[in-house]
């Protein structure tokens, strides 16, 4: 009698709290093996990038050592050296954290940037709709590599963080869009005429509900603009406009690669980096499917 | 004083065409309508599709900007009033939406659904609020703890009641149902329309019925207003608008209502083909050179009628 009590108390327990949105991503992580392990994989190697990044001391890393170019592998230097006989896997693991930190701050910052400019665009649409669209048609059309270049070239005290801010005043435009076009066709549903008509403020209705029916786009979006956005760090990197060279960065590495010598005999410099580029965007990619398939109770698996 | 009084209500949309999109034209949604509800009664309005009833409604709850005349409730313009004061006299104003699909946020719990006006209107402790929503979803006929389910995991005729329940939460007076059943299967129906008839007694409500259900109009409605092209073409009491239909167009209506009864088949098809010559022959009478209706023109105390 008192176990059945208590069961039926813990089951109205159960119903009065409706599974939390942290515990519907967890089931549908595990259900899902593949982003499961590659939720193992990437936090192994953010952990072993971030923690290991604490005890390496980047100056000395970056310091030209002539009596050992391009030393292959040894007990020493573990993934051997590049031309200055700087040491790779220090200079490896150190990239990885500048690169995945870049791109986290740029997603995270286009991503808040965009959403608010395209919640705006789309829920008012008229007159203000049309000034925000012609203002980001306008960014879209200029030449964004060209820009970043004279960018870099231009500002005074150029570092990690005039490098965010460059990158996501051009790559907000594109969720900006994406969020409007959502929140135009969200806007016309009856439950948001149902809000209106209850008295609900304006930015009430856009983020406690639009916003929620957004949701699986936008983490979508924003995974696989993590992704992107590791990529493009280390694109412009790779062509010598992202960080300077006393930065490690995942793209200077493969740009050693443009070698032809390095390309084919010296194999220890490039491909360690361009791997750890494949694993960790396909990582993200594959979380970011589970996640989207959480955010759609249709969708889920668990 | 009345409850409800619209004035000459009109609802242009502008026609923009070529290079510099000037306004060509407009489409008259509601082009000069006007009539008052009493308090406590169910006021119909009938007509086809697009002839603007679902906007009249909407502009009457503030959905939709009227382009003239006015709207009078207990005698206060509502589009004069400042934003304060809409939103006061918006809670005695609801309305139940045509679709039970989307017009609850399926990201929301029904708890969160229904106390949604509470926590816009009134400061309740979250106790007080859940004993509130709980009463109102027992009321309408669900279990009290489908309040921490989702939207999804309702039947179309229980997410209605969740609307009507959201719609009753402010203690409204009057509520605009715009096709309230429509998107229901016929039993389903019933048992909603039957429930609309309850509750308007227990909570004193008066309804807007929006329909194109002549069958359902007859069923729920005091007085009916039937509309063509923006316009009304019959206004008055519901016995007196179906026994001695007096336009062309009420008359081509009512006869359109299938008849269940088999035996008399023969005498519903010359009904209607008695009429179909009757609007061949007389339209003229009914309409003017542009298909619009004439003014109304009363023709007793509670009928009115669109004709020369």
């Amino acid at each position: 009698m008192r176990a059945n009590l208590n069961d039926s108390q813990q089951i109205a327990k159960d119903v009065s709290q409706s599974p939390s949105s942290l515990f519907i991503l967890w089931r549908e992580m595990i259900k899902d093996k593949l982003a499961l392990i590659s939720l193992v994989v990437l936090s192994c190697i953010l952990l072993i990038v971030y923690g290991s990044a604490l005890f390496l001391d980047q100056d000395k890393i970056v310091k030209v050592d002539l009596l050992s170019i391009y030393a292959p592998p040894s007990a020493e230097h573990w993934l051997g050296t590049d031309y200055g006989g700087r040491d790779i896997l220090g200079q490896l693991i150190i990239g990885a954290r500048n690169s995945f930190t870049i791109g986290l701050l740029i997603t995270l910052l286009t991503g808040f940037i965009g959403l608010a400019i395209g919640l705006i665009a789309g829920y008012y649409g008229g007159i203000i709709d049309n000034v925000i669209m012609r203002i980001i048609d306008f960014i879209l059309v200029l030449p964004f590599l060209m820009l970043v270049i004279v960018f870099v070239a231009i500002v005074p005290k150029y570092n990690v963080f005039t490098f965010i801010l460059i990158m996501s005043a051009f790559l907000w435009t594109g969720k900006a869009r994406l969020i409007r076009a959502k929140t135009l066709a969200e806007r016309e549903l009856d439950y948001v005429s149902a809000s209106k008509t209850l008295g609900t403020p304006d930015w009430k209705i856009m983020i406690r509900e639009i916003l929620p029916n957004l949701s699986s786009i936008i983490i979508v979006n924003l995974t696989l603009n993590l992704a992107g956005n590791i990529g493009i760090e280390s694109g412009l990197s790779y062509l010598g406009f992202g960080l300077p060279e006393s930065t490690p960065s995942l793209g200077t590495l493969v740009s050693y690669a443009t070698n032809p010598d390095v390309l084919q005999n010296k194999w220890w410099v490039w491909l360690p980096a361009s791997l750890l580029i494949l694993v960790i965007m396909l990582c993200i990619n594959f979380i970011g499917q589970a996640l989207k398939r959480a955010a759609d109770a249709r969708q889920r698996l668990g | 004083m009345e409850f409800l009084k619209v004035n000459h209500l009109k609802v242009y949309y502008p026609i923009r065409s070529g290079f510099f999109r000037r306004v060509v034209g407009h489409v008259k949604a509601v082009d000069d309508i006007s009539f008052q509800l009493n308090r406590g009664e169910t006021y119909g309005l009938v007509g086809e599709s697009g002839c603007g009833k679902t906007t009249t409604g909407r502009t009457l709850i503030g959905l939709i900007k009227a382009t003239a005349g006015e709207i009078l409730l207990e005698g206060k313009d509502l589009a004069k009033l400042n934003r304060r004061e809409r939103s006061y006299h918006r809670k005695d104003i609801q309305m139940i939406f045509q679709d039970p699909y989307s017009s609850l946020n399926p990201k929301k719990r029904v708890l969160d659904i229904i106390a949604e006006p509470i926590r816009n209107f009134e400061k309740l402790s979250p106790q007080e609020e859940k004993r509130k929503v709980q009463y109102l979803i027992e009321r309408v006929g669900l279990h009290p703890d489908s309040i921490y389910k989702y939207p999804h995991e309702f039947s179309g005729g229980q997410r209605q009641r969740i609307g009507i329940a959201r719609a009753l939460t402010l203690h409204p007076k009057l509520i605009i149902a715009d096709e309230p059943v429509s998107a229901l299967d016929v039993s389903v129906q019933a048992q909603v329309l039957n429930f609309m008839k309850d509750i308007q007694t227990e909570f004193q409500l008066t309804y807007l019925f929006i329909s194109h259900d002549l069958g359902i109009i007859r069923h729920m409605c005091d007085r009916i207003g039937i509309m063509y092209r923006g316009q009304f073409v019959e206004e008055g009491a519901s016995q007196e608008i179906f026994n001695n239909p007096q336009h062309i167009y009420t008359k081509r209506l009512i006869s359109a209502i299938p008849n269940v009864d088999p035996r008399k088949k023969q005498e519903q098809i010359k009904l209607r083909q008695h009429v179909e010559k009757e609007y061949k022959l007389s339209w003229q009478r009914y309409f003017n050179a542009e298909g619009k209706a004439y003014p109304l023109k009363r023709i007793s105390d509670t009928h009115s009628v669109a004709i020369l």
